[in-house]
């Protein structure tokens, strides 16, 4: 079973530099490239697209979501 | 997966601890509650101290009174501060 396992820290690495999706408590989405993160869950994403009620509504360079309000990350599966 | 429930004193083998129980559950499917009104179901493939879960093939169910709008996601890191309930080998919610 320990082969399957992947900790936060394992899932976190193997996410970094690619597209993801960020969901915060309120219900909004952000979808960008992962740039950076840290044990807060505070997340930069860049190309930012915001996503409220399944429709985008503004687009960014750069941006910071603070840890706080995050939800989930998620990542598609890295093809073998 | 079997979990002994009996009562039992600190010697017993069949005491477990709170986070033993999501130990075992690594590699099966879970049924997670949300405080609000998400409930997920998932492979659960891993968590940390805190209890964020990595977890694979997703479905996210948000339960309102206009009904359920489900969410499917391939791998999610999940942040262990709105956890409220953990269910192994969760079948999700019903009705």
């Amino acid at each position: 079973m320990s082969s399957t396992r992947q900790t936060p820290s394992d899932f976190l690495k193997q996410i970094i530099h690619r597209p993801v999706v960020v969901k915060l408590n309120s219900g909004v989405d952000y979808r960008g490239v992962l740039v950076c993160l840290d044990g807060f869950m505070n997340i930069v994403l860049d190309q930012t697209e915001e996503y409220i009620n399944g429709q985008l509504k503004a687009k960014y360079g750069i941006a910071f979501l603070r840890g706080n309000n995050v939800l989930y990350i998620s990542a598609q599966k890295r093809k073998a | 997966m079997q979990i002994s429930m009996a009562s039992s004193g600190p010697q017993n083998p069949s005491q477990i601890m709170p986070l033993e129980l999501v130990d075992k559950c690594i590699g099966s499917k879970i049924h997670i509650k949300m405080k609000g009104d998400k409930e997920l179901v998932g492979t659960l493939l891993g968590f940390d101290p805190y209890v964020n879960m990595v977890l694979e093939d997703v479905v996210v169910y948000e339960i309102s009174s206009q009904g359920k709008k489900v969410t499917r996601l391939e791998q999610i890191l999940l942040n262990g501060n709105n956890i409220a309930l953990m269910i192994p080998g969760g079948e999700g919610p019903d009705n």
